[in-house]
């Protein structure tokens, strides 16, 4: 557990990183460094993304699975780590 | 009358012959009848045959008709205990007539129907209105015999009929009222609760009237008086066609008026489900049926009606345990304890360090690095728009042949967090399997600074952080990975005694450690190795074995048996000069040695026969030694006037070995000769560490205090190729070539292990072997 929280900080801490969020299957923030309106927000949305790239992978080969989601934008980069309980998502700023 | 009318229904049998004959006969015959429905289960549509009958006769009770002898006899009732038996079509009629003669079903004519549907038959009943076809019934009641009858459609006939319908009927009550009592008896809630199974069959044709040919021979008595009839039968068929006494006439089969049923069931509930069958839901479905029908299923929460998800078992099941877990729990507490997190976690920082660190990666790996447009990704590189910052550099490069920029060290990256900070960077090695796999061991050098180590294991993916801490009690001195098994690796620390660490594990407590051994090491161990070595000389298994030197001047053998077992491949003895080698006594005279043994600083094996190595000793001597023997030295090479601090044979020319010692002169040496060939002395500082470039023959890096040299001896034997010089106040301590790249490691004293990338060495032919 310790280890868990050390890492997230390490996380947090990184050179770059805008935000870190993590929900559950619910929606529900567990831990996030970002205000409430806005990890909703990135929680709702990309929940659903996930859920459409997880079926697109699974069709294509239902003995696939998705593992790791990167969406690079101009101006960061949103990387999202799904499970079927939670959703971990990280953005970082990669250009400083 | 009646008996008249049971007796024409139980002997009336018309043989198929006449029946073809007579169709208008058959006319009327009750289609369904015919088709030998004698089991007497009729649909329930004609019900009201009876219904309708009764307001004449019986209003109130329900009455079974008899049914003619051969039919079998059948009692439907419905929850209100009525008779809902299906009626026979085929009914003696008197009933039929009477209901015809109520004003109460005008409505509900009849209309002749000869077709064999019967439902047909009374949609036609009610759109005509006819009611010269009323006729019908009333002469089929009667069989043939009526005909006549039939044509008669005058009041008086009818009142006649009445009359016999009416003792019919009267004669069927009372009938049918006995019957009815017995059979109230017998009925019994149960029984009409209970499921009564109702076949239909065909029934047996029967023969309403056979008369079998008889034969008969010509000379029999009778025979005349047959043939006879027979000839006046003939006449009388011939004459029947214009004779008055025969008539045509046409029947009609007798229709029941329909009575229209209405039922009501229960509101059905409509459900509107949206699904999405993909491919993998399908899949997912399908592979989770049978460890479902074995298992034991849960509890399942009532889901909404409306869904237009995706449902396949899994999900539901998943959710559903999901919900149950929450109760007994806190749900986001075992996410955050989960071990997928952790690995999530994990991967995240690898990315994240990609995504900051990747343009010295992609140098590192050597990718071409172009600009503004999308690398050649190679394995896990990924591609950034971004300019990188050395791109530009390394695109003249790639444009120009000449070389614009002398040889240099690009900086990448350094090695570094917080745990390490303040230590000394005593020893590094690479990994044997992974070669992006770094152990490092922090450990002082000096008597006067110890402080506890630290062996850790860095990854190329994560600079920032190591992958593994190892702490120790005593600062490290020495690491190596093993080769037989890579995950192994073995740590020497400063006051002599060795772990063994396994890194697979997150476990950071040592495999095996040698401080409980016997044989321990007394003084710090400089360095260690592992050896694959074929140890068929002396019996034991062929196998890899650890070895270390240290300052207590053994070099020992360990081998991995039910802990850490030792035993010593050399002693290093203190040996004075050349020339007062040979006498042992003088040599005790003139110098007060503190031990016989002199403190081993590092060795290495040769590359091709591990059974010769060299050994560099604290006094400056170099001896030559065979692991068949160990008592002696094959040789002695002396020259350094200080510790030696790291000797490395030449791995492509095999005669040629490098040693370096505090007395900052490095030298080249030849296996065969005891001179020196060349000695390399650029400055005043003393060199940590040198080793030989796995690329090419010539190239050795060396750091001593302040700055790392990078010779190249086929350009120059004079002077370093490059020089790097560290930061003030940093000195650089120890130095690792890159297998599989063109960079180099240095390890300095703050802890720090920086990753340069040698840049512009022109491309030497490993092939060459020093001359």
């Amino acid at each position: 557990m310790a280890e868990v929280e050390e890492t997230l900080k390490r996380i947090q801490a990184h050179k770059g990183v805008i935000g870190t969020i993590v929900v559950n299957a619910e929606g529900i923030p567990i831990r996030t460094t970002l205000d409430n309106s806005t990890t909703v927000q990135y929680a709702g949305l990309l929940h659903q993304l996930t859920m459409k790239a997880r079926s697109t992978v699974r069709d294509i080969d239902p003995q696939n699975d998705l593992t790791f989601l990167r969406i690079r934008s101009k101006k960061h980069e949103i990387m999202v780590a799904p499970d079927k309980e939670y959703l971990l998502i990280v953005i970082q700023n990669p250009c400083e | 009358v009646s008996q008249h009318i049971t007796e024409t229904a139980s002997t009336c049998r018309v043989p198929k012959k006449l029946l073809a004959e007579t169709k208008d006969i058959l006319s009327w015959l009750n289609p369904l009848r015919e088709s030998g429905n004698t089991n007497n289960i009729y649909p329930l549509n004609v019900c009201w045959h009876r219904e309708v009958l009764l307001p004449l006769t019986m209003l109130t009770t329900r009455v079974n008709v008899p049914v003619p002898n051969k039919v079998k006899f059948c009692i439907v009732f419905d929850e209100q205990g009525k008779d809902v038996t299906p009626r026979p079509l085929y009914r003696p009629e008197p009933s039929a007539s009477l209901h015809r003669q109520s004003k109460i079903l005008s409505t509900q004519d009849f209309s002749g129907a000869t077709g064999s549907d019967f439902l047909s038959s009374f949609s036609m009943h009610q759109t005509s209105g006819v009611n010269a076809s009323l006729v019908g019934p009333f002469s089929r009641t009667y069989g043939s015999s009526t005909i006549s009858k039939s044509t008669t459609s005058t009041t008086e006939s009818m009142a006649d009929e009445i009359k016999n319908i009416f003792i019919f009927t009267l004669f069927n009550l009372t009938d049918v009222q006995v019957r009815r009592d017995e059979i109230k008896e017998q009925l019994t809630k149960e029984d009409i609760d209970k499921r009564v199974d109702i076949y239909l069959t065909e029934t047996e044709t029967i023969w309403l009237l056979d008369m079998p040919t008889v034969m008969m021979s010509v000379e029999s008595e009778d025979a005349e008086k047959v043939q006879e009839r027979n000839k006046d039968y003939i006449e009388l068929c011939k004459n029947k066609v214009g004779n008055d006494r025969f008539v045509e006439r046409m029947m009609q089969t007798l229709n029941g008026a329909p009575k229209t049923k209405e039922v009501q069931c229960e509101k059905i509930l409509m459900e509107d489900k949206g699904i999405m069958a993909t491919s993998w839901d399908l899949y997912d479905s399908f592979n989770a049926l049978e460890p479902m029908l074995t298992s034991s299923v849960t509890e399942r929460s009532s889901r909404p009606t409306k869904s237009i998800t995706s449902s396949s078992i899994i999900d539901l099941e998943s959710v559903i345990l999901a919900r149950i877990h929450e109760e007994e729990k806190d749900h986001s507490e075992a996410i955050l304890k989960s071990e997928k997190f952790q690995q999530d976690l994990f991967f995240m920082e690898r990315i994240l360090m990609e995504n900051v660190f990747q343009p010295k990666l992609a140098a590192y790996r050597q990718l071409p690095v172009l600009l503004e447009e999308a690398e050649e990704g190679e394995e896990e590189e990924e591609e950034k728009k971004e300019t990188v910052v050395s791109s530009s550099l390394l695109l003249d490069l790639s444009e120009a042949p000449e070389e614009i920029l002398p040889p240099n060290l690009e900086r990448l990256w350094s090695y570094t967090c917080e745990w390490t900070n303040g230590h000394n960077v005593s020893s590094m090695a690479w990994n044997k399997l992974n070669p992006d796999l770094l152990a490092v061991g922090y450990g002082q050098f000096g008597f006067q600074e110890q402080k506890k180590g630290l062996a850790c294991c860095w990854s190329l993916k994560n600079p920032m952080w190591p992958e593994r801490i190892y702490q120790c009690d005593h600062g490290v001195t020495a690491l190596d990975f093993s080769l037989a098994n890579p995950n192994l690796l073995a740590v020497g620390m400063y006051n002599g005694t060795i772990a063994i660490y396994n890194v697979q594990t997150h476990n950071t407590t040592a495999l095996l450690d040698s401080s409980e051994s016997f044989d321990k090491h007394i003084g710090p161990v400089w360095q260690l190795k592992w050896i694959e070595q074929d140890r068929g000389i002396t019996g034991d298994d062929k196998g890899e074995i650890l070895i270390s030197i240290s300052a207590d001047g053994r070099i020992t053998k360990w081998l991995i048996r039910k802990g850490l077992g030792c035993t010593d491949l050399m002693k290093l003895k203190r040996t004075a000069s050349e020339r007062k080698k040979l006498t042992g006594e003088k040599e005790k005279k003139s110098e007060a040695l503190i031990s016989r043994q002199a403190p081993g600083m590092c060795f290495d094996f040769h590359p091709r026969n591990t059974n010769i190595y060299l050994a560099g000793t604290e006094e400056g001597h170099i001896h030559k030694c065979s692991c068949s023997y160990n008592e002696q030295f094959l040789e002695t090479y002396r020259a350094h006037k200080g510790p030696v601090y790291k000797i490395a044979w030449n791995p492509f020319s095999a005669d040629m070995f490098l040693s370096c010692s505090a007395d900052w002169s490095i030298i080249l040496w030849r296996q065969d000769s005891v001179r020196p060939i060349l000695t390399f002395s650029s400055t005043t500082n003393v060199v940590h560490d040198i080793m030989w470039s796995p690329k090419s023959a010539f190239v050795f890096a060396a750091v001593n205090e302040g700055r790392v040299e990078i010779w190249d001896l086929s350009v120059s034997t004079l002077d370093p190729l490059i020089v790097t010089f560290a930061n003030p106040g940093v000195k650089f301590t120890t130095v690792l070539f890159a297998r599989n790249t063109d960079c180099i490691l240095i390890g300095d004293n703050n802890g720090i292990v920086s990753v340069y990338e040698l840049r512009n060495m022109t491309a030497s032919d490993s092939n060459k072997h020093l001359s």
